[in-house]
C-alpha cells in the first residue's frame, strides 16, 4: 500500500507519480516500474488486487531548515490511496514542519510535494482544493459558533449554503458535538477543540486529510467517534496522513508508518514491516537512538536524607 | 436591600483610610474634591449672569467639571468600584440592587461634587428671572452626572478584561480630570482677564447644543431654548434611570463578558452575507468588528479623535464654524488606516485562509467590508451637517467627496500594508488596550507608512479642496469632492487588487509572521 525511501538521495524526478512504482524501503529491495502486489495484506477496505492504489501524497526530496537548523532533509514519501498512514517521531522529529509543508502552510526551502497530483507549491489552489487540514497548536476563529466555524470553513471551500449547513449538522452529530454548534469556540474544552478542527478539516471532502496530532487531548471515547469516522473516509477511497506520539494509537488504527527522527526517514512501510516483529514502540525507540545509559544522574539514586 | 448597598459602600469609604498609603492618598483626593467644591461656591457666588463673558465660562465650566465628575469614579482604581456584576452572585432582586448602586452613587466624593455642582449652578442664577429654571436645570444636572457615572461604572468593568486594560481605564479617567480641571481653570483666567471671550462664547454654543452642556446652559438664553433644554435633560435623565435597571439585569446574567448570544438556529451575520468565500469572510470580520474587544475599542474611540482636535483647536484659537471641517476627514482616515493590521489580529487563526484555496482578493473584499459599512453611511450622515455648520458656501460636496475618498484610498493602502508586513498585535481575547510587550520598528514604520500614503494618494484632492477654502471657489469645492470620490474608488480597486496578489504570494510567510506575537 505505501512505498517509499529513506533519507538519501533522492531518485531522479518523476513526472507521473500515479504509474511510478518506488521501491519498498527495508525489505522488498528493488522491483521493476509496472504493476506488482508487493503490499501487505493489511489493506484497509480494498481486497488485494494486482494493481496498487494511485498515489495521492507524494514528497520529493523535501527540505526546510531554520537558520542553521536542518528541520526537515530530503524527505521522500509517497502515500497512497485509502491508506491511513501515520507519521510517528520524537519532539521535535519534524513532523509538524512536514505536515506544515503539504498542507500549504509551510513553504519549503527545496523539494516538491504533491497533493493529488498538483504541487502544492506551484499550483497550491488545485492542492489546496482536496485537502483538508488539521494543524497543530493554531488558533482558530474562536470568537464564532461551532456551527459559524464550519459554514465559514466550507464558504472558504466554495461550497454552497445548503451544502454546507446540512454537512456542518452531519459532522457535529458524527463527532457528537451537535450540542454544542451554537457555542463560542472560545468555550469549547481543548478536546472538542480538536474534534470541531477535524470536522472543519472535513467539510469540503477532500481527497486527502492531514492531521497533525489529531487525538492529544481527546478523551477515549471521542477518540474512537473520530476514529471510526476516519476509517469510514479511508474506507470510501479518503486517505489520511496523521501525526502522533501515540504508539498504541498509531499501531491500532494506522495502516503505514513512518518513523521520522532528526528531520529524516528512518523507517517508512506497512504497519508490520516498520515494526518486523516487535511492538511499534519497541521499534521506535530502538530506531530513535535507544534507551540512552542515564549517566550522570548518580546523585539521583543518592537519597538526601 | 437597597440600604445594605448603602452600607457597603460606607464601609468601602471608610476602608480608604485605613492603612497609611491608602490614608494619604485619600485625604489628598479629600483636599483635592473639597479644593473643586469650595471653588465651585465661590466661582457661583462671583459669577455675573448678566455678561455675555461669564454666562459663557459658566456652561463652559460646568460642562467639563460635569464630566470630570462623571469619570472621577474610574480613577480610583476599579478594585473598588460598585459594579453591578460584583452583585451577581448573591441572590439580589435586580430592582432594588439598581436603586442601591445609584443611591451609593449619591454617597462619596463624585456624588458630592455632583450635587455642589448643581448647587453652585443653582447660586449662580438665583436672584434673576431664571432662577426657577437654574433650579431645575441644576438638580437634574446633578442627577444625570450621578447616572452617567454609573453607566461609565458599568461599561469600563466590561472593558477591563485585564489589569492593563483596568490601569488604562483609571489613567484614562485621572487624565480626564486633569483635562477638565485645567480646561476650567482657562476659562476662569480667560474670563477674569477681561480678554476676548468670543472663542469661550462659541465653545459655550457648540457645547449648550450636546448633551454634555445641554443643562447646564439651560437657564441661558430665550425660554424656548431654554425649555427645549430642560425637556432634553428631562428625556436625557428618564431614559438613563429607566434603561438602569435592564443595564444591571443584563450585566449581571451574562457575568461572562464574551457572552454570545445566538439564536438557536441560524448564523447570525452569516445567514446575511452571498454564499461566498468573501461574503463569509465579511460576515467573519463583521462579527469581530462588533464583538471583540480590540476591535470595539477603536469604534469607541474613533468619535472621539476628532471632537478632541476640535476642542485643542478650539481653545487655541481656531475659529469654530470652520474647525467642522475637522471631523469627517479625520474620522474617514482613522478609519480607513485601523485594518493595515487586520491580519495580524486574526493571529494564527489565518492558518485557514492559507490552507483554503481562497483567491486572495476575496480575503482582501471580505476584510474590507466592516469599515466600509461603519464608514461610508456615516460620512454619508455627517457630512452635511459638518458642511451646514463650518457656514462655508457649498463646501458639502468636497467634504463628502474627500470624507469618502479618504476612507476608501485607506482601505485600499491597507488592503496592501496588512499583506506586506503585519507586525504584532493584541492576541484574540485580550483587552481593548493590551499591546504585545515587543512592537519594534516595523510597527511604527508600517503605522506611519500606511497613514502617510493614505494622505499623499488623496493629496490632489485635499490640495483643491483647500485651494477651494483659500479662494472661497465653489467650484473648486465641486473638483475636490469627483477628484477625492474618484481617488478613493481607484485605490480601493487597486489596494484590493494588489492586497490579494501579495496575500497568496505571501501566505504561509504571513502566518509565519503573525504566529510570532
Amino acid at each position: 500500500m505505501v512505498s517509499a525511501k529513506p533519507a538519501k538521495p533522492a531518485s531522479p524526478p518523476r513526472t507521473k507519480p500515479t504509474t511510478a512504482k518506488k521501491p519498498v524501503a527495508q525489505k522488498s529491495g528493488t522491483t521493476p516500474a509496472g504493476a506488482q502486489p508487493a503490499r501487505s495484506a493489511k489493506a484497509a477496505a480494498a481486497p488485494l488486487v494486482p494493481e496498487e492504489p494511485p498515489v495521492v501524497v507524494e514528497l520529493r526530496a523535501l527540505r526546510k531548515t531554520f537558520g542553521s537548523t536542518v528541520a526537515v532533509d530530503d524527505i521522500d514519501l509517497t502515500v497512497r490511496r485509502g491508506s491511513m498512514f501515520g507519521v510517528v517521531g520524537p519532539n521535535g522529529a519534524g513532523k509538524t514542519t512536514t505536515l506544515s509543508m503539504i498542507t500549504g502552510l509551510l513553504r519549503p526551502d527545496s523539494g516538491a510535494a504533491l497533493v493529488a497530483g498538483s504541487d502544492v507549491w506551484r499550483d497550491p489552489i488545485a492542492a489546496k482544493k482536496v485537502t483538508g487540514v488539521l494543524p497543530d497548536r493554531m488558533r482558530l476563529f474562536d470568537r464564532l459558533t461551532g456551527a459559524q466555524l464550519l459554514y465559514y470553513c466550507g464558504m472558504l471551500h466554495g461550497l454552497d449554503r445548503a451544502t454546507a449547513s446540512s454537512r456542518s449538522e452531519d459532522l457535529g452529530i458524527a463527532l457528537g458535538i451537535e450540542a454544542s454548534l451554537n457555542r463560542p469556540v472560545r468555550d469549547y474544552s481543548i478536546g472538542m477543540i480538536k474534534k470541531i478542527s477535524l470536522a472543519a478539516a472535513m467539510i469540503h471532502s477532500p481527497r486527502v486529510l492531514v492531521l497533525d496530532e489529531p487525538f492529544e487531548s481527546v478523551d477515549p471515547v471521542s477518540t474512537a467517534q473520530a476514529i471510526e469516522l476516519l476509517q469510514r473516509y479511508t474506507a470510501s477511497g479518503g486517505t489520511v496522513l496523521l501525526s502522533s506520539h501515540n504508539m498504541a494509537l498509531v499501531e491500532r488504527v494506522c495502516d503505514s508508518v513512518a518513523v521520522i527522527v532528526d528531520g529524516g526517514v528512518l523507517a517508512v512501510g506497512t504497519l508490520d514491516e516498520v515494526r518486523a516483529g516487535q511492538s511499534l514502540e519497541e521499534r521506535f525507540v530502538a530506531l530513535a537512538g535507544g534507551r540512552l545509559a542515564v549517566e550522570g544522574l548518580e546523585w539521583l539514586t543518592t537519597f538526601s536524607d | 436591600m437597597v440600604d445594605h448597598v448603602l452600607r457597603l459602600k460606607l464601609a468601602l469609604l471608610g476602608s480608604a483610610f485605613r492603612g497609611i498609603p491608602s490614608a494619604v492618598r485619600a485625604v489628598f483626593v479629600l483636599v483635592l474634591a473639597g479644593a473643586v467644591g469650595w471653588a465651585l461656591i465661590v466661582l457661583a457666588q462671583t459669577v455675573d449672569v448678566e455678561q455675555e463673558g461669564h454666562r459663557a465660562a459658566l456652561v463652559v465650566i460646568a460642562t467639563v467639571v460635569a464630566l470630570g465628575i462623571a469619570v472621577a469614579p474610574l480613577s480610583a482604581g476599579l478594585g473598588s468600584a460598585m459594579e453591578p456584576r460584583r452583585f451577581a452572585a448573591f441572590p439580589v432582586p435586580t430592582g432594588q440592587l439598581a436603586l442601591g448602586l445609584m443611591l451609593a452613587g449619591v454617597i462619596g466624593i463624585p456624588g458630592v461634587l455632583a450635587v455642589t455642582l448643581g448647587i453652585a449652578l443653582e447660586t449662580a442664577w438665583s436672584g434673576t428671572a431664571s432662577a426657577g429654571l437654574g433650579i431645575i436645570a441644576g438638580v437634574l444636572g446633578a442627577v444625570s452626572v450621578v447616572l452617567v457615572s454609573q453607566y461609565l461604572v458599568a461599561l469600563a468593568a466590561q472593558l477591563a478584561v485585564s489589569t492593563a486594560a483596568a490601569r488604562l481605564v483609571t489613567s484614562l479617567a485621572r487624565l480626564t480630570i486633569l483635562l477638565a480641571l485645567a480646561a476650567a481653570a482657562i476659562a476662569v483666567m480667560l474670563v477674569s482677564q477681561g480678554e476676548s471671550v468670543s472663542v469661550l462664547v462659541e465653545l459655550s454654543v457648540v457645547l449648550a447644543n450636546t448633551p454634555m452642556g445641554m443643562l447646564w446652559a439651560a437657564p441661558d438664553g430665550a425660554s424656548a431654548s431654554s425649555a427645549a433644554r430642560i425637556l432634553g435633560g428631562v428625556i436625557m435623565v428618564a431614559v438613563m434611570a429607566g434603561a438602569w435597571p435592564w443595564v444591571v439585569r443584563r450585566a449581571i446574567e451574562a457575568p461572562r463578558r464574551t457572552q454570545s448570544a445566538p439564536s438557536l438556529r441560524g448564523l447570525g451575520w452569516f445567514d446575511l452575507v452571498p454564499a461566498t468565500p468573501s461574503g463569509a469572510i465579511a460576515a467573519r470580520s463583521l462579527l469581530y468588528w462588533t464583538r471583540d474587544a480590540r476591535y470595539r475599542v477603536v469604534l469607541i474611540g474613533l468619535p472621539l479623535a476628532p471632537v478632541l482636535m476640535m476642542v485643542a483647536l478650539a481653545i487655541a484659537g481656531a475659529p469654530v464654524p470652520l474647525l467642522w471641517l475637522i471631523p469627517v476627514p479625520v474620522f474617514a482616515l482613522f478609519l480607513g488606516w485601523f485594518s493595515h493590521n487586520d491580519v495580524a489580529y486574526d493571529h494564527t487563526a489565518m492558518w485557514l485562509h492559507v490552507a483554503s484555496p481562497v483567491r486572495g482578493v476575496a480575503d482582501r473584499w471580505g476584510r474590507a467590508i466592516p469599515p466600509l459599512l461603519i464608514g461610508v453611511p456615516l460620512i454619508l450622515v455627517a457630512s452635511p451637517f459638518a458642511a451646514l455648520w463650518s457656514e462655508v458656501a457649498e463646501v458639502y460636496p468636497a467634504v463628502l467627496g474627500t470624507g469618502l475618498g479618504i476612507l476608501l484610498t485607506g482601505l485600499g493602502v491597507s488592503s496592501v500594508s496588512s499583506a506586506l508586513r503585519p507586525y504584532p498585535a493584541a492576541r484574540p481575547g485580550a483587552g481593548p488596550w493590551d499591546q504585545p510587550p515587543m512592537l519594534g520598528v516595523a510597527a511604527g514604520w508600517a503605522q506611519s507608512l500606511t497613514l502617510l500614503a493614505t494622505l499623499a494618494f488623496m493629496g490632489p484632492a485635499l490640495a483643491i479642496g483647500i485651494t477651494g477654502l483659500v479662494e472661497n471657489d465653489a467650484a473648486m469645492f465641486a473638483l475636490a469632492g469627483w477628484a477625492g470620490a474618484a481617488t478613493g474608488f481607484g485605490m480601493l480597486v487597486l489596494g484590493i487588487l494588489v492586497g490579494g496578489f501579495v496575500f497568496r504570494r505571501r501566505s504561509p510567510e504571513l502566518l509565519e509572521l503573525v504566529a510570532r506575537t
